[in-house]
Formats: C-alpha cells, sequence, structure tokens
C-alpha cells in the first residue's frame, strides 16, 4: 500500500488510492465487508419456507433462506469437504443442499445431515460441526434482510441510525405500509471502483449535468430550486427532497429520497439495488423493482415500465451513469493528480437534527460516508497488523 | 426459398442496416403506433406486468430513448457504438390476414469504449402488411445474455 490510510482522506478530498489501489480493495473487504452489516435480500424475495436466494458479503458466496419453520438464516456457500458451492441457482426452495461432487447433504438449518458411506471417517468425526459455515449475524429491518461476519459490532439499528426512518418512510409509501418485489432484476456490470456507485446512488449535483439529456426541464427546475438536503447520516448518505413531498406512490420525481445504506444498498423511487464489488476495478449491481400493496396495479406497472426506461443497463439515466463509472476509473488511473475533489458545501453545511446537513447540490453526504469508509478501515485492523506497520 | 420469407428477409436485412447506420428515426417509423419493444431480463417466458424487464417500451418511450441519442449528451454513446448485425435461421409464420410472424437469431457484433461485445439474440416480430411493405407491431430481443450483469447497453438492440 503506497499511503497510510489516513492520509487518504482529506477534509475536502479523497486520494484515488482509494478507488485505484488493490491493496486497498483487499482491505476493504476484510475490514469493511467483513465486519459490518450487509445487505443481502427484501424479505419478499424468499417469502416461503424452504425459499432461498444466492448472494456475496463481499468475496464470500452466500446462500440466504427460511429453513422449514420459515425462520430467515444466511450460510457460506460452500460445502465443508472439499469447498465447491452447494447451491448454485440464483433463487429456488430447498429443504436440502446437497453437495454434487460428493453428495454431502446439508438441511436448510444448515446442519450437516448426510454424509455419503460414513463408515470411512474414523470415530472422532463430528458431523455436527460440519455444518454449512453460517453468517454470523442476519437481521431484518422493515423487511429488508443484512448479514453481517462478525459477531461483535454494533446492531443492525445501531448500524442503520437515522436511517430507519428513511426506511419506515420508504414502506409507508404503500397505503397498508407492506412492499414487496417483482420477480426478476436488472443486472449492470461496469469497469470501475464500487464506491463511483454508492457516491452516484446520492448526487444530486450530477443529475443536471451527466443526464441533462434524460432529465425532464420540470425536474430539473425542482432540482435547481435550492430544496431539499443532502445529510451525512450515521455514515449513510441520504438525499433528502421531502420537503417537495412525500415519496411519489405515482410515477413522478418530486418528493421522496434517495439512501445509500454503506456499503452496498441503494434504495430509491421504485428501486432497491444491491452493490458487489468484485475488483478494485470492477463492480456489478442487481436491481429489484418494489410494488406497492394496496396501489392500483396499473400505477405499479407503471412504476415498473419507468424504473426500465430510465435505470438498468439500457436507462436512459443509467447508462450514462455505467459509463462514467468507467471514464472516472480511466482518468483517476493516472497519479499525474492525487485527489479527487469533494468539497461542495464545506462552507454552509451544519448541524441539523444531529445530522451535518447541506444543500441539494452539496457533497456532505459523501464526506459522512468517507469518514465512516476511514473509521471501519481503522478500527477493523487486526492487532497483528498495527497500523504503524502499514 | 417461399416468396413470403424471401421478403421477410428483405425486411429484416433492411432494419439491421439502419441500426448498423445509426438512422434511428428511419428505423422507428418502422413501427406502427402501438408497436411494443421489449428486451426481456431472463428468458422472457413471462408476463411483463408481472416481472422486471430490461427494456419494455411503447413507441412514446422509444421514440424518447432515440431522441435523447440524438441530443449529443447520451454520453454513453458518445462516441455512438458500432454495431454489425447477422440475421439468420429466419422462420416465418402467417397469422390471419396482413399478420405474420417472424423468429430468428441476430447476431449482434458491438465496438464501444475500446470493447467488441458479441451478443446473440433470438429475435421474435409480428409484421403487419401495409401496402406494399411491413410494419412492425411488436419486437422482442430475448438475449442470451439476458440474466448476466450487463455495462451501458444505450444502443438499441
Amino acid at each position: 500500500m503506497k499511503r497510510p490510510l489516513d492520509q487518504l482522506i482529506r477534509r475536502d478530498a479523497i486520494h484515488r488510492d482509494v478507488y485505484c489501489d488493490p491493496e486497498i480493495f483487499e482491505l476493504e473487504m476484510a475490514r469493511i465487508f467483513d465486519h459490518t452489516w450487509v445487505f443481502l435480500a427484501h424479505e419478499s424475495e424468499i417469502p416461503a419456507p424452504g425459499d432461498y436466494k444466492t448472494t456475496h458479503i463481499g468475496r464470500h458466496p452466500i446462500i440466504v433462506n427460511r429453513n422449514d419453520e420459515g425462520r430467515i438464516g444466511a450460510f457460506i456457500n460452500r460445502c465443508r469437504h472439499r469447498g465447491p458451492t452447494v447451491c448454485r441457482n440464483e433463487l429456488g426452495n430447498a429443504k436440502f443442499f446437497r453437495c454434487p461432487y460428493h453428495a454431502w447433504t446439508y438441511d436448510n438449518s444448515g446442519n450437516l445431515v448426510a454424509v455419503p458411506m460414513p463408515q470411512g471417517y474414523g470415530a472422532d468425526f463430528q458431523k455436527d460441526e460440519l455444518g454449512l459455515a453460517a453468517v454470523a449475524r442476519v437481521k431484518s429491518y422493515a423487511g429488508f434482510i443484512f448479514g453481517n461476519m462478525s459477531a461483535q459490532g454494533p446492531s443492525l439499528e445501531e448500524h442503520l441510525g437515522g436511517v430507519t426512518r428513511f426506511l419506515d418512510a420508504y414502506v409507508a409509501t404503500s397505503p397498508v405500509g407492506e412492499i414487496d418485489v417483482y420477480k426478476g432484476y436488472q443486472k449492470c456490470a461496469y469497469n470501475g471502483n464500487w464506491k463511483f456507485q454508492l457516491e452516484n446512488g446520492v448526487d444530486p449535483y450530477h443529475v443536471g449535468a451527466l443526464h441533462a439529456s434524460a432529465v425532464t426541464p420540470e425536474a430539473l427546475a425542482i432540482y435547481r430550486q435550492g430544496k431539499g438536503a443532502v445529510i451525512a447520516m450515521d455514515g449513510h448518505g441520504v438525499t433528502d427532497h421531502t420537503d417537495w413531498g412525500p415519496m411519489p406512490v405515482d410515477a413522478s420525481l418530486s418528493g421522496g429520497f434517495n439512501l445509500v445504506i454503506f456499503p452496498n444498498l441503494i434504495v430509491l423511487r421504485s428501486q432497491i439495488r444491491t452493490v458487489r464489488p468484485i475488483a478494485v476495478d470492477r463492480t456489478e449491481i442487481l436491481t429489484s423493482v418494489v410494488r406497492l400493496k394496496g396501489v392500483d396495479d396499473d400505477i405499479n406497472v407503471r412504476r415498473m415500465r419507468d424504473q426500465e426506461f430510465e435505470f438498468g443497463a439500457a436507462g436512459t439515466f443509467f447508462a450514462d451513469d455505467l459509463d462514467i463509472f468507467e471514464r472516472t476509473q480511466d482518468g483517476l488511473s493516472s497519479n499525474a493528480v492525487e485527489w479527487a475533489v469533494f468539497a461542495r458545501g464545506l462552507d454552509r453545511e451544519e448541524l441539523r437534527n444531529g445530522y451535518m446537513t447541506g444543500f441539494m447540490s452539496d457533497e456532505t453526504q459523501h464526506r459522512g460516508m468517507y469518514a465512516n469508509w476511514l473509521k471501519m478501515m481503522l478500527a477493523n485492523a487486526p492487532a497483528e497488523q498495527p497500523q504503524a506497520a502499514e | 426459398m417461399s416468396d413470403l420469407r424471401k421478403e421477410v428477409e428483405t425486411f429484416l436485412y433492411r432494419e439491421a442496416a439502419l441500426l448498423d447506420g445509426g438512422a434511428l428515426r428511419d428505423w422507428l417509423a418502422l413501427f406502427r403506433d402501438d408497436a411494443t419493444y421489449w428486451v426481456p431480463a431472463g428468458t422472457g417466458d413471462y408476463d411483463p406486468r408481472e416481472h422486471v424487464s430490461i427494456i419494455h417500451d411503447d413507441l412514446a418511450m422509444l421514440s424518447k430513448r432515440i431522441e435523447r441519442l440524438y441530443s449529443g449528451h447520451a454520453y454513453a454513446q458518445v462516441p455512438a457504438s458500432r454495431t454489425h448485425r447477422a440475421v439468420s435461421n429466419v422462420e416465418v409464420r402467417q397469422d390471419g390476414d396482413g399478420v405474420v410472424h417472424v423468429d430468428c437469431v441476430t447476431l449482434i457484433v458491438e465496438l464501444v469504449r475500446h470493447r467488441q461485445t458479441l451478443n446473440s439474440a433470438r429475435t421474435h416480430y409480428r409484421l403487419h402488411r401495409e401496402g406494399e411493405g411491413w410494419r412492425i407491431g411488436f419486437k422482442r430481443v430475448n438475449l442470451l445474455r439476458s440474466d448476466e450483469a450487463l455495462e451501458a447497453t444505450a444502443f438499441l438492440l
């Protein structure tokens, strides 16, 4: 690693190594993704006992499922015998996960229940210690399921902090207070760092520029009125436009909010986006479209059609985001310029309701996310690798 | 070869040439006002009111999508993708008076951001006889990669 961690984040700028250094990426996997709450699925993706979805926590392949009693759990998708993934589908329903290689078989609570020709193992073979490795903590908030590889650290609610209020409001967009997701995903990828997507999910400043060809003049006028706020909220990013109106039920840009829940969940309009870091310069995004229960089917379908039109790999907004992420990685690959500027609003942001808050086009929310990034990167350093040695 | 299939193939080659040539407004004029342009996510064997798609445009949406590309500010297409299309394995089924259903394989080689991507699709059309020619009432592009993570795909398929 070229620079000490605490010299990568300035009050007004982020060092290019944060996006370009493969060693930083390895540390992010170990110190962020292995130590914090990572979004896995919405409960409606696995509604019934036995339902499962495969996903990732950082580099770990994960099965998140419901056991026969309907309890939600998450496991490392890896046979305890020789290592193959035991589940090869994206979604499904299973009472058992059987590794095809030697037929070690696990139930949907993760217990190893069958091993062919068990007499070949000695008397000290402990089948009950060879269940699928469980994700240390699995918990839902408002239907959003998170997993944490570490048994220590903040609870999910402590981690979400003030964002819980926004997740509550998001679900309350439904007149009956319930949402689910449509079947199917929009899946996107780009050759760039995962944090570009996190920055971009709460970045009103770019909308009038990058998206000039896609944004409606009415929406742009609202953006430029100076209403709304950006909030650095407990390490997460919020753009709060509720002063134009609550999260809209009908398809419209006015009102609502965008949430970037560090490190891998974005909630805005009718979409739930999961960010998957693959390499320092490779990222995938999985997007579900939300259906509001108690709302007319035609309105929900209109929201889905609008989502498809604007987002996804072909979206009139999102194709340009995916492109600019690649261009950003290209530009940052030059070490002739070291810093990316995050100074907007430094002189006008203020504490409001306990959270640093800026004008709609400011970068307060990004500064908050990177302060949290640095805190995690320093705090979760293993004791045997003291900071001084870096 | 039947005259009908020959005629349909000629139409499909012309459509491919318009797309490869970037003549998107001319391409749009091939569609009927009530047409649907659909790129399913996954197999496409689903009701698009119950499942997310990559694209599901009516003609007004498709027209907006295309005008944006002419704006010069659709940055994922600055510079625009260059494409070569091959249309093959064409099967035509007559459906009453002046309507045909067409299935074919479309191979689209795209060059953008200095990368070449090969997209293969099974494409389905409903074509309507109008005067001497045909117009598209429905086009569904089932990409082989429809369930994979796609990089920016702002060009028309």
